[in-house]
């Protein structure tokens, strides 16, 4: 096993509310490796999205260090972040939305246009480049958000339940598309309520507790990641034994 | 789809025209109704039509005066629209800076926020004789007088507007690598738009109304200088006039501002 590319020891995290600290997540150890799809799975309020907070360096632990690429997170720095809503700034294009993504990134202005171009042929958007972000369906924003966060090609890429607004069928689309964004290198850490999506997504499974979230259940997902149709693939013995076992475990949490 | 919603908010644009121009033709036909009621004199209350010839007369600058007292209407116009121009763009380069540090450090908001309500609360007249004496009686004191009673509206929207960017936009900037200056650059200020925009129409509103006060001191060669200058000759006409160019020459900025806000951000109420 080589260097992981996140590392959570010992992490507890409280909220202060009325005076009164509120234990939110932990204490729990995780480690994520490079190429890793790992879907955190929980019921409401178990912290699920404090745990992505804590990674990607917006939220310090209470207890306990969080390390990404061996260091203490920084927001913006090798970990790309999508959230639920795709949050694209409304005052620039969709194209724009990527080209100041690239910037901050410190893309040199030559390279912009070149690399705007594929990162809206990544998401199947290249057409729609010169349209404001409200004249784009929901869907298709969280595609552009999603290409916005790998503008900067992060190693870790942090995905809080990013589908949750979006009907069923685009959700399956682009849970379609997400299912490959992990490779050798990178990694993908995703929050979802929905254990059929934590199943399809996943390499490895992670059942939060209810509140303060702890690790429940820890998974591996052996289902092949290339070569079979997602129909088939969802519809095959080994998913529907790995849905029961994860849906087992959140209803056990959740009780 | 698209051509559609176009051709009928073209539509509903000629109509709120249309609107416009007849409520402008009702006030008109009402002050024209109320002369010929002879409620009042005519040396205090001239009708549309006398208006109309002061105008014509004082825009001939071949009628032996220059136009009226050596100027026509529209070199007053140019004069007071320079002078409105200068203090309000100063006033707005104030409004925004002083706006964005008190929108973004807060102790800089609660120390400068007094001293700014205290300004708006004075009206120009008040410290037109203290800028007099400071900056003598040429074009300073007067594009100083626009500037202070431009910059508080804008300070005031530009602070309200970064306090309440979505942190949403600011979030995602940080997850994105941005750092201060980008973020402020990229998200506050496009962000904070339309609510600057409000504040800089509130600005040229205020300094516009405050060109009569400014232009007591030395500045008969504007549209307010016009306005005194008849008073002081019980040329009611011509004050009216004066009052009219004021109206109608304001109420075309704000049009045109109005616009410019909808051109920058079309995203408004749609995000």
């Amino acid at each position: 096993m080589g260097e992981p590319l996140v590392e959570l020891t010992g992490v507890a995290h409280s909220y202060r509310a009325n005076r009164v600290d509120v234990p939110a997540l932990g204490p729990l150890d995780l480690r994520v490796e490079p190429g890793e799809f790992l879907v955190v799975v929980g019921p409401s309020g178990s912290g699920k999205s404090t745990l992505l907070r804590l990674v990607s360096g917006f939220e310090r632990p209470t207890t306990g260090a969080v390390e990404v690429l061996g260091g203490p997170p920084v927001p913006g720095r090798d970990v790309g972040t999508v959230f639920q809503q795709p949050r694209l700034f409304p005052w620039q294009s969709v194209a724009g939305n990527i080209t100041t993504a690239l910037r901050w990134a410190g893309v040199p202005g030559a390279d912009r246009p070149q690399r705007t171009r594929g990162l809206l042929a990544q998401v199947g958007l290249v057409e729609l480049g010169r349209r404001r972000t409200w004249e784009i369906s929901g869907g298709q924003q969280q595609r552009v958000a999603i290409a916005r966060a790998l503008a900067a090609r992060p190693r870790l890429l942090l995905m809080d339940e990013p589908f949750a607004a979006l009907d069923a069928l685009t959700r399956e689309r682009l849970q379609e598309d997400v299912r490959s964004l992990t490779d050798g290198e990178r990694a993908v850490v995703f929050v979802t309520h929905s254990v059929d999506e934590a199943v399809f997504l996943a390499s490895r499974v992670v059942v939060l507790s209810d509140r303060p979230g702890r690790v429940a259940l820890d998974l591996p997902v052996p289902l092949p990641r290339s070569g079979v149709p997602a129909d088939e693939l969802r519809g095959s013995a080994e998913f529907a034994a790995l849905r029961g076992e994860v849906a087992g475990a959140v209803r056990a949490v959740a009780a | 789809m698209a051509l559609k919603e176009s051709g009928s908010a073209a539509l509903s644009a000629t109509h709120s025209v249309l609107v416009r121009v007849a409520a402008v033709l009702a006030l008109i036909a009402i002050w024209q109704l109320l002369v010929l009621a002879r409620l009042w004199p005519p040396a205090v209350l001239p009708g549309p039509g006398q208006v109309w010839d002061q105008l014509l007369a004082a825009s001939d600058s071949g009628n032996g005066q220059g136009g009226y007292a050596g100027s026509t209407v529209l070199e007053r116009l140019g004069v007071s629209l320079r002078r409105v121009g200068y203090g309000t763009a100063y006033g707005v380069l104030v409004g925004v800076g002083l706006g964005l540090v008190m929108g973004l450090v807060p102790v800089v908001r609660a120390v400068v926020e007094p001293f700014v309500t205290f300004l708006r609360a004075l009206p120009p007249l008040a410290y037109l004789s203290l800028l007099v004496i400071w900056f003598g009686i040429d074009e300073e004191p007067k594009v100083y007088l626009l500037l202070v009673a431009a910059f508080p509206p804008v300070a005031v929207a530009t602070a309200t507007a970064v306090t309440g960017v979505n942190r949403q936009y600011l979030e995602a900037a940080h997850a994105l690598g941005a750092n201060r200056l980008g973020v402020i650059t990229t998200v506050v200020l496009p962000a904070s738009a339309p609510e600057i925009l409000t504040g800089i129409r509130l600005a040229v509103g205020i300094a516009y109304s405050s060109v009569v006060a400014a232009e007591t001191v030395n500045g008969a060669d504007g549209i307010g200088g016009m306005v005194l200058n008849a008073q002081r000759y019980n040329q009611t006409a011509v004050v009216l006039l004066g009052l009219v160019v004021i109206g109608v020459t304001g109420l075309l900025i704000d049009t045109a501002l109005l616009a410019l806000q909808r051109a920058v951000s079309p995203w408004r109420g749609r995000a």
